[in-house]
Order: C-alpha cells, then sequence, then structure tokens
C-alpha cells in the first residue's frame, strides 16, 4: 500500500566521483566547488542519490568502506537478472496476492561504491541499542503479534508472524491503548491513530537518506543568511526544512516538531545543521524525542554533493552513528521532480481501511462474516526477493 | 531597530565586497532575523519571514462582521439577525468573522459568469462541508499567501522558494527556464522574471480544487495568475494578483494587499502540520467508538453529532 512508486527514467549517469574514506570531503583535483554570487558555497539545485548502497555493511567487507571496481560491477551484473520480485508466501492466500509487486514498481539503481551508507561505527553496522530500547522494541512487537495471532498469516506460519503463535481465539489485547504513540501500520483499526504514519501520509521525516524504494530528492535554495530544503520523498509525503542560520540557541524544550529545529552554520565550506526538538510522535528506528542529529552538507564537484549524518539517541543507541551519501545533481530545466506533498488530498485509502473494519464489525455482529481479528489487514509485504546488496 | 550594523555584520559586508562587483550589499538589519541585504544579484530581496495582516483569508470581498463563520435563524428572519449555528457557538466571540473592506480592486466585485456565481454561493452555504482548508488540503495561490500563518522566502538568483507554515507546503518561482509539471497542480508551477524591481509571477497548471477564501471564492483548472512583488519599505511587500479564469470570470479581475515582515527577534517558521490535526474532522465518523460529541458548556450544550450531507459521492460511499 505504501509502495514507493519511482520512475527513474533515463538517469543521466555521471561518473561517481571518488570520495576519500577519510571523513573530510574531498572536491574534485582543480576544481573550486562553485559559490554563490555572495560568496557561499552553492549547494543549490536538485540533489538525490543516483546509486544502491545499503544502509547496513555485509559481514563479509569487514571494515572496508569501497568496493573494487571488479566487484561493482560484478554486483551490477547479478543484480540485473534481479525482477525485483515481491517474495513468494503461502499459495493461496491473500497475503501472497497482497505482495504481487516486481521490478516495475522497485526499480533498481546502480551499485554504489559504497559497500554502507554508515560509515561510522567502522564495520558499517547499526551500533547496539540499549537494553531499555530492546525492551521497547520487544513489547511492541508482542503486542502486534498478538493482534495477528488469530490470522492466516500466523497460521501459515508467514514470516510476518516471525515469533508468534497462531491462536483462533482472539487476543484480549485488542482492546489496549498502547503506551506510546503509534507510528506503525498495527492489525486493528479502530480509528485513525492505530494507522501507520505513512498510511496516515505523515511519514516524511528526517534524517532522510534514501534507502528503502527509490530514495529520495531534495532541493535546496539559498539567500544570503538563508537556507531551504524541500524533500520530496514516499508517494507525496515530501516536506520542508527552513534552516534558522543566524546563531541563535534552539527552540524551548517543550515545542517539538515533526522535522525537528534546524539550526545551521558555516564550518569552511561545510553546512552544518544541528537538528533537535523532534516530536514524540516521530519514530526513527526507535528513536523518537531525543533524537539528535548534525548535518554536514558540503559541494564536492559540479554535480556532486557530499551528506553525512551524525545520529544520536543515548535513550536508544549504546554510541552515536554516521551515514555518508554522494548526491549526484539533477537537470534543473527537467525539474524532473515534482514534488508537490498531495498525499493526504488523495488519501482515499485510509478511511477504505477504517470503514472496511467497521463493516467487518457489523457484519460479525450480524453473523454473516467472521471475527475481525481473523483477517490481516496490516501485512502486504514480506520482503523482496534475495538482492546481493542486503538491505 | 534597523540599521544596527554589529562587528560581523560589518565583516559580512567587508567579505561581500570582496567578491566583486555583481554584488551591490547594503545591509538592513532586521529585528530577528539574520541581516539581509537589502539586495540580491542587483535585484530587491524579498527573504525573510512574511504574512498578511488582514481578512481576505475570510472573505476576499467587502463584509460586514458576523457573529459566526456558520450561522443560522436566529428569532428573526432576516440575514442580517443571524446566530451562530451549532458548530462554533462553544467558542463565543472568538467563532465569529471580523469585517472587512476587502481585497478586490476596482468595483470590489467579482465578475462570476451566472453559473459560476450560483456555484459560489452553495460553497458559502456548504462551507463546512466544502472548503479544502478545513480538510487540511494544499491551499493554492493565492490563497496560501494571505492564509493568517507566516511563510518564508528564501531569494537566491535563479530561484525564489516560498515555505508556507500552513500544511509544511511549499512552491518554487523558476527564473530560469524549466519543463513545466507533468500534471495539474495544488500549488500550481511559478515562472517569475524581473520587472525592474518587481517581481512578476506567472502562475499555471492549477487543478480545480483549491478556493480563494473561505466565502466560497473558486476557480477552475483553467486559473490563471499573475503576481507582482514590491517593496514599498525594506519591510512591507505590496502584493498584487490579475486573477483570469475564462470558465469561471467573465473578464480578468485584481486583488492587492500588503504582506508584512514577521519583526519579533526570534521568529522563525514553525510546522502546522495540520494532516494530523483533521482526522478527527474527517475520519471520525469512521472510528469503532466516536468520540464525545456533545458539549456541555455553563450556559449552552452543543452536539455536533455530523450528519453526512445528501449527495455527498466521498461519504456516499462509506455509507454503502
Amino acid at each position: 500500500m505504501t509502495r514507493l512508486f519511482t520512475s527513474l527514467g533515463v538517469a543521466a549517469v555521471i561518473a561517481a566521483v571518488i570520495v576519500s574514506v577519510k571523513l573530510a570531503p574531498v572536491t574534485v583535483a582543480g576544481q573550486a566547488p562553485p559559490r554563490t554570487a555572495w560568496g557561499e558555497p552553492d549547494l543549490q539545485g536538485i540533489w538525490t542519490n543516483e546509486f544502491d548502497v545499503p544502509l547496513q555493511r555485509a559481514a563479509r567487507y569487514g571494515n572496508r568502506e569501497l568496493l573494487t571496481d571488479e566487484e561493482q560491477a560484478q554486483l551490477d551484473q547479478q543484480r540485473a537478472a534481479l525482477l525485483g520480485r515481491d517474495r513468494r508466501v503461502e499459495r493461496g492466500t491473500e497475503l501472497d496476492v497482497a505482495g504481487a509487486y516486481n521490478a516495475v514498481f522497485t526499480s533498481m539503481k546502480r551499485t554504489g561504491r559504497r559497500t554502507s551508507l554508515i560509515v561510522d561505527p567502522p564495520d558499517g553496522r547499526i551500533p547496539p541499542t540499549t537494553p531499555e530500547a530492546r525492551q521497547r522494541a520487544a513489547a511492541d512487537r508482542e503486542f502486534r503479534l498478538a493482534l495477528l495471532r488469530s490470522t492466516d498469516t500466523c497460521k501459515n506460519k508467514s514470516t510476518a508472524c516471525a515469533g508468534g503463535t497462531y491462536d483462533p481465539t482472539p487476543s484480549p489485547r485488542r482492546a489496549e491503548v498502547l503506551s506510546r504513540y503509534n507510528t506503525a501500520r498495527m492489525n486493528r483499526h479502530n480509528g485513525p491513530e492505530d494507522g501507520s504514519l505513512g498510511d496516515r501520509c505523515m511519514s516524511g521525516g528526517i534524517p532522510e537518506f534514501g534507502t528503502g524504494f527509490g530514495g529520495s530528492f531534495r532541493r535546496i535554495v539559498q539567500t544570503p543568511g538563508g537556507i531551504s530544503i524541500f524533500y520530496d520523498v514516499g508517494q507525496g509525503q515530501g516536506f520542508q526544512r527552513t534552516i534558522v542560520m543566524n546563531g541563535s540557541p534552539h527552540l524551548p524544550s517543550n515545542v517539538r516538531q515533526w522535522f525537528g529545529d534546524s539550526r545551521g552554520r558555516w564550518e569552511g565550506d561545510t553546512l552544518v545543521i544541528d537538528v533537535t526538538n523532534f516530536s514524540p510522535k516521530t519514530d526513527f528506528m526507535g528513536s523518537r524525542e531525543n533524537l539528535h542529529l548534525v548535518e554536514r552538507w558540503t559541494r564536492t564537484g559540479p554535480n556532486t554533493l557530499e551528506y553525512g549524518v551524525m545520529i544520536e539517541d543515548p535513550t536508544v543507541w549504546t554510541r552515536p552513528w554516521t551515514v555518508k551519501e554522494e548526491f549526484t545533481k539533477q537537470n534543473e530545466k527537467e525539474n524532473r521532480i515534482y514534488y508537490e506533498p498531495r498525499c493526504h488530498e488523495g488519501n482515499y485509502g485510509f478511511p477504505a481501511l477504517l470503514l472496511a473494519a467497521r463493516l467487518a464489525e457489523k457484519a460479525h455482529a450480524e453473523r454473516r462474516g467472521s471475527h475481525p481479528a481473523t483477517k490481516d489487514n496490516a501485512t502486504d509485504f514480506v520482503g523482496v526477493e534475495e538482492n546481493p546488496l542486503g538491505r | 531597530m534597523r540599521i544596527r550594523l554589529n562587528g560581523s555584520m560589518i565583516s559580512v559586508a567587508i567579505a561581500a565586497a570582496a567578491v566583486g562587483a555583481a554584488v551591490s550589499m547594503s545591509v538592513t538589519q532586521t529585528a530577528g532575523q539574520a541581516s539581509r541585504p537589502a539586495r540580491v544579484e542587483g535585484k530587491p530581496s524579498f527573504s525573510g519571514i512574511w504574512q498578511a495582516n488582514n481578512e481576505a483569508h475570510w472573505d476576499l470581498q467587502a463584509h460586514e462582521a458576523r457573529p459566526g463563520a456558520v450561522t443560522q435563524p436566529g428569532a428573526y428572519p432576516f440575514a442580517y439577525a443571524q446566530v451562530p449555528a451549532a458548530p462554533v457557538v462553544a467558542l463565543g466571540a472568538a467563532g465569529g468573522v471580523p469585517g472587512s473592506l476587502g481585497v478586490v480592486e476596482g468595483d470590489g466585485q467579482i465578475p462570476y459568469t451566472p453559473d459560476a456565481l450560483a456555484i459560489k454561493k452553495e460553497n458559502a452555504d456548504h462551507w463546512i462541508d466544502r472548503d479544502p482548508e478545513l480538510k487540511c488540503y494544499l491551499p493554492g495561490i493565492p490563497r496560501a499567501m494571505y492564509m493568517p500563518y507566516p511563510f518564508q522566502i528564501t531569494q537566491s538568483t535563479n530561484k525564489v522558494h516560498m515555505a508556507y507554515a500552513f500544511a509544511t507546503t511549499a512552491r518554487t518561482i523558476h527564473l530560469d527556464t524549466v519543463d513545466g509539471p507533468p500534471d495539474y497542480t495544488w500549488m500550481g508551477h511559478s515562472v517569475g522574471r524581473w520587472e525592474g524591481d518587481t517581481l512578476v509571477v506567472d502562475v499555471t497548471n492549477f487543478n480545480g480544487k483549491t478556493w480563494f477564501d473561505r466565502a466560497g471564492n473558486f476557480h477552475s483548472d483553467g486559473l490563471h495568475l499573475v503576481e507582482r512583488f514590491t517593496l514599498m519599505t525594506p519591510d512591507v511587500i505590496r502584493y498584487e494578483v490579475t486573477i483570469e479564469d475564462p470558465r469561471v470570470f467573465t473578464r480578468p479581475w485584481r486583488i492587492a494587499m500588503p504582506l508584512y515582515r514577521r519583526m519579533e527577534p526570534n521568529m522563525q517558521l514553525l510546522e502546522y502540520r495540520c494532516t494530523e490535526f483533521v482526522e478527527e474532522f474527517l475520519y471520525g465518523n469512521l472510528r469503532t467508538r466516536p468520540l464525545v460529541t456533545r458539549w456541555e458548556g455553563e450556559t449552552m450544550t452543543v452536539d455536533i453529532t455530523r450528519k453526512v450531507p445528501p449527495g455527498d459521492r466521498f461519504y456516499e460511499w462509506f455509507r454503502k
């Protein structure tokens, strides 16, 4: 339902700028990065990651940050043969039909040079989570499995029910109020709050580094003393950021925002943005109001921009971690991003989910239908075919 | 407040001067917003946070104050003696509509065709069910420019970006050549040019779903706007729009108003992500257990149980 339909078209394949493994960005030799008329580094334009790089590194690469040319070519060859199909599940089930996507919907980009987007820790993996974060995640998973337990998904031992068991009696937890604000889809649609942020057209957020289905675009516009970034992500769930550049402190801690509070400064030719004040209704891999980001945006050449983000939340991860990627400038004239965020305006799917739940309850009460808890209306997808890049 | 040069600003000016003759910088210090050059690349700078301060978002045309955004007949049969209707009665004086002399130039009339005028009146009668603003839909242009929320202009040399607090949306005005969008849009496709010190923006590719105000003034997907932005003072923009839509209006017409810089020392654009706020309005009737729809105040009781508007295809479909 929330699959990203990406049609990248014929991408102008521009040679990737080889960036050193050191933390400091390296610019193309002999070419000073462009500057604005008022002398700041020019970060303006439409930017995207034109290459596929997994967030986390496969164990076989160890601490190695970059692929060799041969490895890259070989991976491209292997991946070209993939049809990008969803993994099949128990034949004849609704779940099998729900996942009938293929490469037409999940277009594949060329293999990138990096073995992972994560550059720190050196093994390219998300650092271990804290005991409290693990406990929260386990409790959340347990609740979601309880809502699934009477469905065919569990009866057929589908991946979506991993860790759970089948029990034909609907769980009493269907009446439970969650202890934290819900952000993910669950097999219950009592009201809008039971929906996932994606289904509610509110999934856009930062950090945004475009993993998943096809990626993301951002347009940067600068003015003396000001910077605006507009994101095109997730089927019309784009959003804007206006970066405060006057050196003032962050918002008071009682003012929380979905996209945080972004305060920027120039460190040499790098735009450094500190982001805090996230809303407890946001969720980035389990991190909510305590999320702290430090982004570093550096123009490295005529068509390249390096983006790095340090991600920190001591209540979730045992140490900060850093993601780095290289964006390629997109054709301005073709204006190829269509960034009007109009998911909400066309959101007939979400009220239909709620309505279907009401109709199922009515049918069951009138002895015309099975108990609503026996239908899985949460799982639409159990993963795509094995991709040698991993995810 | 203004022209309070401090050391860092002077160094900005010196650094800029060093860049070359392309930039003429006369630094204007505006309280609360970073010091900004009054001109960018030789053009007046509109960068900053702005907001209209008028009643155009209620009704573009001259109107007298009324007791509620929606009203119903009171003791008298006269239109001028209506009383607030249930959805706003609990808000008391905060639920009324302030009067205004309007922002429509000339005779103050909007030149609707007879058919379109009938639709406009119907829109006003069914405001709560029809106004896209109440659903948190993208507001469109020009409405986004004079809603009661701030917006931020980031003016560069080839793009002028406008970010709006309402619905956290934005538009980019292209001063360079770009291809048009592949489909109709809510916010329009904006192409700008300079006529002296005035920024002139041509806006097309609208869908027919946005309105001009809360009074039911509307347009079709044939809407074509020409906006003109002119600085009256460093902190006031004169904003004029010529509105053309032959399917709805018999001739082009114009609105004009000042837009004011937000001068608070700590001003910044905050989110108004109303998608979340309107879920109860849009989907409340689809809850397992409806939330309380009855309000018992000290002096009155209001029941705002929502009745499905007859003939509304969207709701009819739900009712099946």
